[in-house]
């Protein structure tokens, strides 16, 4: 008799997350290096934190940033992270570890991902270091915004400031992102800058503060400055292919999209410093036995070297450098962290060319625009205030849109 | 004996109650296996609001007698891969609800069962925002008088739920982490010195009994809470004082219920916070435990300032009662 031969069914981890992270290429490599497979659900923020937080059944690994774990980590759908059993935790930056790349430069108002980063007693997050993690940090970028330099100059780098995001002269031009722990943050950055409305802390609104902001963004929605709200880097770059916009929000790897497509079109450098996120995997509640253990494979497969080449070409810094500056060309290197002149034309995650011979990265050296943190993305206490305030602003643009 | 003899069926909670009457025509066969279990429905055959009966059902999941399914609600018994869903009328089923239970039921009376019911919406509704109360929809949808409206509505404003705008339209929430932790500053003051003002008047048996009270399949830090306020702060001889705590902790207690049916983790800590607390009081050491209670409220705003956040992924749409607009 013959025997039919064993049927292995492949193992699978699924990981829930957003274009940020969750790349074809990555996936593909990391089925290669690890021997299962891997199901990938890309969501864009908001609908990702909400899925994390109400169908924790729906995923193995949650793929996002250090602000919402306020949202997902109290809801209980997440279990804590053994930093024993993650190889590289020695090479985890000073930024994640202890609030900033030294112990001298500025933390920036809002979250640091270091005050959501250890597991407390009584299940609570925050600073005081400990074994246990909510979530392992990996990519993490400083976030500005771009502008068209025939509307604004070409001669104004050292004046660029987040008060352009309302300047009349890109009225009915401009556009923000429409996640409300990230979008309200570049909205208020401009209204302080243009002396419209102070905060006391910025990173911790109170609610005269959040109406006083909406106010305004309301006034300036009634006068026609707004063209519409976008949720991905692919969305936002597209808006400025098609000539949409002269302002926006703006996500690293949508320049690098646009790569010579539209060069008037410039990351800006604000005077005010840098809207920063740090991004991260955290385990489901309840995960267990052989996916427990394909994911602490796949989360210290994140910390290689290889991904994080892959993130550094898309714009994003990772939370290891040296194995990253291992796996990256020298060039590569020298310009997406050295800030340094491009010394070829350089590839993005899919090998499209996003950088052209020549170019310097907006911001200089990682370790320069890591100094230059004015607010982190935050969850703030009154969020659930905010962020309703927030979608009703958001509707309302979309519907003076249609 | 300042105390009426009541019966013992009339002295439970209501949602012990309900539960009671679901388990019993689940046994029955009434409810057969496969039924799907939804709260409205429930809500409208024991006549009461929603939060008991989502108590209720929680119990009845405890003791693996419903299940949740990938759908709203709950299903009766444990569903596998041949199980086929009933969806239909509960009211049509012809449950069996005993005269006693029945009559434990409506003891409370219309007007009691319709306050509790929109105190319990209304409180339970200032996490999602700003509403405006609209008193004809109030009247038809509970089918009471223009004079129960007005009576609900100015016995809530006087405890402080809901306010009059500038044009006179009655106003409810929002409910801010602003006013929470406001709200919890208040208490850390007005509680020890309740809890100190109560001492010569508490039975010590009782705390006692509280302090080695195990795991209840309920939620037991708020059963916890409900007693720390009845057999200790509550006996001070200050009716205004306790009047004033009441109000303070109304909309604090009901967006806690209201995040608990949203199936927000239960606090595991809390309870045997409580616990010690009772221990502390037991001993008459009224000092340390006035401390100790001090302490607790501060961990009790920071947890409850983190569960409001998470509110903001709950869409407000589906916890609306009609007669409440949204204004923002």
């Amino acid at each position: 008799m013959v025997q039919s031969p064993a049927i292995h069914r492949r193992r699978t981890l699924r990981v829930l997350g957003t274009a940020v992270t969750l790349l074809d290429q990555i996936k593909e490599q990391a089925q290669r290096d690890l021997g299962f497979d891997l199901e990938f659900e890309v969501l864009d923020f908001v609908l990702c934190q909400g899925k994390a937080a109400l169908s924790p059944q729906a995923y193995d690994i949650y793929d996002q940033c250090f602000h919402n774990l306020d949202i997902v980590w109290f809801w209980g759908a997440l279990q804590p992270i053994d930093t024993e059993r993650i190889t590289a935790w020695d090479k985890v930056s000073e930024l994640t570890k202890r609030g900033g790349i030294s112990r001298y430069a500025w933390r920036g108002h809002g979250d640091a991902p270091v005050k959501k980063l250890y597991v407390q007693p009584g299940d609570s997050l925050g600073s005081e270091q400990g074994r246990f993690i909510s979530m392992l940090p990996t990519v993490h970028n400083l976030d500005s915004f771009g502008y068209d330099a025939r509307v604004f100059g070409y001669s104004e780098r050292h004046r660029e400031s987040w008060a352009w995001l309302l300047d009349p002269r890109a009225k009915g031009r401009v556009a923000l992102v429409d996640e409300p722990a990230i979008g309200i943050f570049d909205a208020a950055l401009a209204a302080e800058a243009i002396g419209e409305v102070a905060f006391a802390d910025i990173g911790n609104m109170t609610v005269s503060e959040i109406d006083a902001l909406m106010v305004l963004l309301e006034d300036r929605r009634q006068k026609g400055f707004f063209r519409t709200m976008w949720r991905t880097a692919l969305e936002a770059g597209e808006l400025v292919r098609k000539n949409h916009v002269d302002v926006q929000s703006m996500w690293s790897p949508a320049y690098g999209d646009l790569s010579g497509e539209v060069p008037h079109f410039l990351e800006a450098v604000p005077i005010e410093g840098y809207r920063a996120w740090h991004g991260g995997m955290s385990l489901r509640h309840g995960l267990s036995g052989d996916t427990l253990d394909m994911a602490y494979e796949y989360m210290n497969w994140w910390l290689s070297g290889w991904p994080g080449a892959v993130m550094a070409r898309q714009g994003y810094y990772m939370s290891v450098l040296d194995p990253v500056k291992a796996s990256l060309g020298p060039e590569e290197w020298a310009y997406w962290y050295g800030g340094n002149e491009a010394q070829a034309d350089l590839v993005g995650p899919n090998g499209q060319t996003v950088v052209k011979l020549g170019a310097r990265r907006s911001g200089g050296a990682y370790w320069d625009r890591a100094n230059r943190i004015a607010v982190w993305n935050t969850v703030m206490d009154e969020h659930n205030y905010a962020a309703r305030s927030w979608d009703r602003f958001v509707n309302r643009v979309r519907a003076g849109q249609a | 004996m300042n105390k009426l003899p009541r019966n013992k069926v009339a002295m439970q909670k209501r949602y012990e109650l309900i539960s009671e009457v679901l388990r019993n025509n689940i046994a029955s066969g009434r409810l057969p296996t496969g039924f799907v279990l939804l709260e409205g429905p429930i809500a409208d055959l024991v006549q009461s609001s929603r939060a008991p009966v989502q108590m209720a059902l929680r119990i009845l999941e405890d003791e693996k007698l419903i299940s949740r399914f990938d759908g709203r609600g709950f299903v009766v018994g444990v569903p596998g891969p041949q199980t086929v869903l009933i969806r239909g009328d509960v009211t049509a089923l012809d449950l069996q609800i005993s005269g006693e239970m029945d009559e434990a039921l409506q003891s409370r009376g219309t007007w009691q069962l319709v306050y509790d019911q929109v105190e319990e919406a209304i409180a339970s509704s200032l996490i999602f925002g700003e509403f405006r109360i609209i008193e004809t929809e109030l009247g038809e949808h509970l089918g009471v008088s223009r004079t129960v409206v007005r009576d609900v509505l100015s016995r809530l404003s006087e405890r402080g739920l809901i306010r009059k705008n500038q044009s006179s339209h009655w106003i409810a929430g929002p409910l801010t982490a602003q006013s929470v932790r406001e709200r919890f500053a208040i208490r850390s003051i007005l509680e020890p010195a309740a809890l100190k003002l109560a001492a010569p008047h508490i039975d010590y048996t009782e705390v006692g009994r509280l302090a080695r009270k195990t795991e209840s399949p309920v939620d037991e830090a708020e059963d916890f809470e409900v007693a720390l306020m009845e057999t200790c702060i509550a006996k001070a001889r200050n009716v205004e004082l306790i009047s004033v705590i009441r109000s303070i902790q109304l909309p604090l207690n009901a967006a806690n219920r209201a995040l608990t049916a949203l199936g927000l983790p239960r606090d595991r800590f809390a309870a045997d916070e409580y616990r010690s607390l009772f221990g502390l009081i037991e001993r008459r050491l009224i000092d340390p435990a006035a401390d100790y209670l001090e302490n607790h409220l501060k961990l009790m705003a920071q947890k409850s300032l983190a569960r409001l956040k998470i509110v903001a992924v709950v869409s407000e749409a589906e916890h609306q009662v009609p007669y409440l607009t949204k204004v923002r």
